[in-house]
């Protein structure tokens, strides 16, 4: 009992105490005020707006009084209506410009009032225009191709005529249903235009505009325009575009097509393949210039001699028998000829030139043949193949007019094989020269002059030879050669005999040099004469002729001219050296000996070494040629010659 | 200062001829110059205002109430209707007058030292333009009153020994001062340029 008086009696307390607590809460001074914004649209009046505060459940008025700088008085606001509730609008009268303004709003009500914070304003800064006016929007037709214009009016209270005011436009447009709208700039001017219209859209306009040192007004509202459909007949015309440039384009596809041939031919010409006789493609590839160049140079071409030779710029001598002067002359005039094919270097040391018919020229010249033979040899190994082939066309061609006994196929061939080696140091001409002792048939030895113009391969001087003179060379060589001692058969053909007629002669002359100190009569010592293998003797002999001109060139030359063989092959050394002796000479034992080394050409001189009693080794042959020579003297213009060419070759 | 020279070379080969055609470019140079320096002066206030404190920004707009600018010496019409009544001529001087209080004083204002320094040569500048102007409008009658030329002294004086925190204060109100200045200057050659010529490009 007493618990529950307890509580009615807490609770009749607590009602009476919270009940005048909450009749009296409802009234209670107004809550403070607050001024939110002042805004002047033309910088001649101005508006301030506020928000109340609780109003304390009494009847709340407010009052906004204002200060102005510089001064105590303390106005209030004169007009609360006109813009608003809760707003003073201060009129012109009331409006200063550049003056600070101090206002403070007042709520009051029956139990006190509160007052703002004041705010301080200027009213050149707090200007917001209204936003333009009588916005209009047209669609301009350009050409077909149609703009907007938009155009408008300040607004009306703006005194932007006498220059109170300075407005700056902008306007906003957009497709209707985009999200995004494109702002312009329009600065001062009241006149805008837009381009790049979608055909037959609709576009939305707004204008705004702000004071120059102010806040934008607010947008616009809304201005709505259709663009006329304009695209169409450009599409028209864009499907006419299109259709004609395919159809000229099918056109010229056609065209193209069907002249696609003559106009390959016309524009990428085939590029035409070298067509030069004796041109080696391979060479090309392989990038030996030097080496194609020879070949070039080799094959019947204008001779260009090197420089080596240019010694040799000793003229054709003939050389030929006395007894078989006649003959020989006739050879030694077709020696002559093919001789004169290879004017150019001379050898001389004299350097002078000898005459023709001086044996010493042709000595030389054999020498010469000698050197580049054996230099073409070493050169131009793949030529050899050929040389050898050609030899043995060669053969078969001597052969027949050779006699019977003078070459056996083989020995021909061997011949043949022999003797580039016999007179050059070639080793690819020296193959199975042991084998063939017969072999010697040593080559019409020529002018040197031919082997001047053996600069490069050997070889390919034999390739020529079985190519192009085969046939003339091979007989003719034989004729002369092979011929039951015919006459000498100089090597018809300068060119195929070239090297190996050099060759030859130069081993001989070597040779008839080498006799010639010992006193012996050296067949061939004929420096440049012609010596010629004419035939092989029964006994696997090479009988060398030498062509000899009239020009006696040394003194044990006339002697060597009356013998018919110059030459003998005598046999193999065993050193694989073809030893090729004079008939004149056999009772001296060594004639001509032209060692023929059958796999090192190097020292092919050896021949003429081989013939100087002295003996020598291979290599040394040359020296001793050369001292050979020396001791010659000088008549010899060819020992010189010859010596050096000797010297030349020795590698 | 280019087109100033220019504009004194042209004034003086033609004055007698189309004076009003030199008047109004000359308006309008000394419109856009006043503009620019107007730009300048409010940039340099609210980069000071920014570097303030909440609070002393506060402190700051009560206290510049009831300060005043050197500046107020000068009697300028306050409102539209004044500036419109006035002439032309007074327009120009009371500009003129207003730039000139500043030529100096305006090496003392705070903020970025490109700025100010520019801002001198161009109130030299605006003042000989301003000069020009008046000296093509004037009469020869009217000249301003020379006992308002005696109120620039105070100037120098007003600001000098003041501690830290009046330094603060004092900036302040040099560049508010300034800022507010700069526009009057720039509204009432406005005025008066719209004034001289309605024909232009005031309508706009």
């Amino acid at each position: 009992m007493k618990e529950v008086m307890e509580e009615a009696v807490l609770l009749f307390l607590l009602l009476v105490i919270y009940t005048p607590d909450a009749q009296g809460t409802r009234y209670s001074p107004p809550g403070k005020p607050e001024l939110t914004r002042c805004r002047s649209p033309e910088k001649e009046t101005f508006t301030c707006w506020w928000k109340p505060g609780s109003d304390g459940g009494l009847p709340t008025t407010h009052a906004l009084y204002y200060r102005k700088e510089n001064s105590d008085t303390i106005y209030e606001c004169s007009d609360y209506h006109t813009a608003g509730e809760n707003s003073c609008f201060f009129n012109k009268n009331d409006t200063s410009i550049w003056v600070n303004y101090n206002i403070t709003v007042v709520a009051s009500n029956a139990l006190g009032s509160t007052f703002s914070d004041p705010v301080d304003i200027d009213v050149v800064y707090i200007v917001k225009p209204n936003p333009p006016e009588k916005v209009t929007v047209t669609v301009m037709e350009l050409k077909e191709w149609p703009f907007l214009r938009v155009s408008w009016e300040p607004p009306h209270k703006a005194d932007t005529r006498s220059g109170w005011i300075t407005l700056i436009y902008e306007l906003r447009v957009k497709l209707e249903g985009d999200d995004e709208w494109e702002m312009h700039l329009a600065g001062q001017q009241k006149l805008f235009n837009i381009f790049s219209l979608r055909s037959g859209g609709t576009y939305h306009v707004q204008v705004r505009c702000k004071p120059d040192h102010g806040f934008w007004s607010e947008w616009s509202s809304t201005s709505h325009i259709e663009i006329p459909d304009y695209l169409h007949r450009e599409k028209s015309m864009w499907i006419l575009i299109a259709v004609f440039s395919a159809f000229i384009f099918l056109i010229l596809t056609w065209s193209l097509h069907m002249s696609s041939h003559s106009l390959k031919h016309c524009i990428l010409p085939p590029v035409p393949g070298p067509k030069i006789k004796g041109f080696d493609k391979q060479l090309l590839k392989n990038g030996k210039s030097e080496d194609l160049l020879r070949v070039l140079v080799v094959s019947d071409f204008p001779p260009t001699t090197p420089s080596n030779y240019e010694d040799m710029l000793v003229e054709y001598l003939e050389v030929y028998v006395p007894q078989e002067q006649e003959v020989l002359l006739e050879e030694s005039k077709d020696l002559h000829d093919s001789c004169l094919k290879f004017e150019g270097s001379t050898s001389d040391n004299d350097s002078g030139r000898v005459s023709c018919d001086s044996h010493t020229l042709l000595m030389d010249k054999c020498g010469e043949a000698k050197e580049e033979g054996r230099q073409t040899d070493q050169e131009d190994s793949t030529t050899e193949a050929e040389a050898q082939g050609q030899q043995k066309d060669w053969d078969q061609d001597t052969l027949m007019y050779a006699n019977g006994d003078i070459l056996s196929p083989e020995k021909s061939s061997g011949r043949v094989k022999t003797w580039p080696s016999v007179f050059s140091p070639l080793p690819q001409y020296t193959l199975s020269l042991p084998d063939q002792t017969s072999s010697l048939e040593m080559a019409k030895q020529h002018c040197y002059s031919d082997s001047l113009f053996c600069p490069g391969s050997t070889s390919s001087y034999l390739t020529h030879l079985g190519n192009n003179d085969n046939e003339t060379l091979g007989p003719g060589s034989w004729e002369i050669c092979l011929s039951n001692r015919q006459p000498y058969s100089h090597i018809p053909q300068m060119q195929t005999c070239q090297q190996v007629r050099s060759h030859s002669d130069v081993n001989i002359s070597t040779i008839a040099r080498k006799q010639e100190p010992a006193g012996l009569p050296l067949p061939f010592f004929r420096p440049t004469a012609y010596v010629e293998v004419q035939r092989f003797d029964e006994e696997d002999m090479v009988v060398l002729q030498s062509i000899v001109s009239d020009h006696g060139f040394h003194e044990g030359f006339p002697q060597m001219l009356q013998q018919e063989d110059y030459s003998k092959v005598k046999g193999v050394d065993s050193n694989n050296m073809l030893l090729l002796q004079t008939e004149a000479m056999k009772e001296d034992g060594d004639g001509c000996r032209c060692q023929d080394q059958v796999t090192n050409g190097v020292t092919e001189s050896s021949c003429t070494l081989s013939i100087s009693t002295t003996p020598h080794k291979p290599t040394a042959h040359i020296h001793t040629v050369v001292s050979t020579q020396d001791e010659m003297a000088q008549p010899a213009s060819g020992y010189v010659d010859t010596a050096t060419i000797f010297t030349l070759p020795t590698y | 200062m280019d087109r100033v020279v220019i504009l004194l070379s042209v004034l003086c080969l033609g004055v007698s001829s189309q004076p009003i055609t030199d008047s109004q470019y000359l308006f309008s140079i000394a419109v856009s110059r006043v503009q620019n320096l107007h730009l300048l002066a409010q940039r340099l206030f609210s980069n000071f205002e920014s570097t303030l404190q909440t609070d002393d920004q506060h402190q700051l707009n009560k206290i510049f109430l009831q300060d005043f600018c050197n500046s107020d010496y000068i009697i300028s019409p306050i409102d539209k209707h004044e500036t419109q009544r006035s002439s032309v001529l007074k327009l120009l001087s009371i500009s003129y007058r207003l730039v000139e209080s500043w030529e100096f004083s305006s090496r003392s204002l705070t903020g970025g030292s490109a700025l100010r320094n520019q801002i001198s040569p161009r109130l030299s500048e605006l003042k000989t333009g301003i000069q020009m102007l008046i000296t093509a409008n004037q009469d020869g009658a009217e000249m301003f009153p020379d006992s308002t030329a005696l109120q620039l002294a105070p100037y120098g004086n007003f600001y000098q020994s003041l501690g830290d925190d009046e330094l603060l204060r004092r900036n302040y109100e040099l560049l508010a001062c300034f800022k507010k200045d700069m526009h009057k200057v720039e509204t009432y050659l406005t005025v008066a340029k719209c004034r001289f010529s309605p024909e232009m490009n005031c309508t706009l």
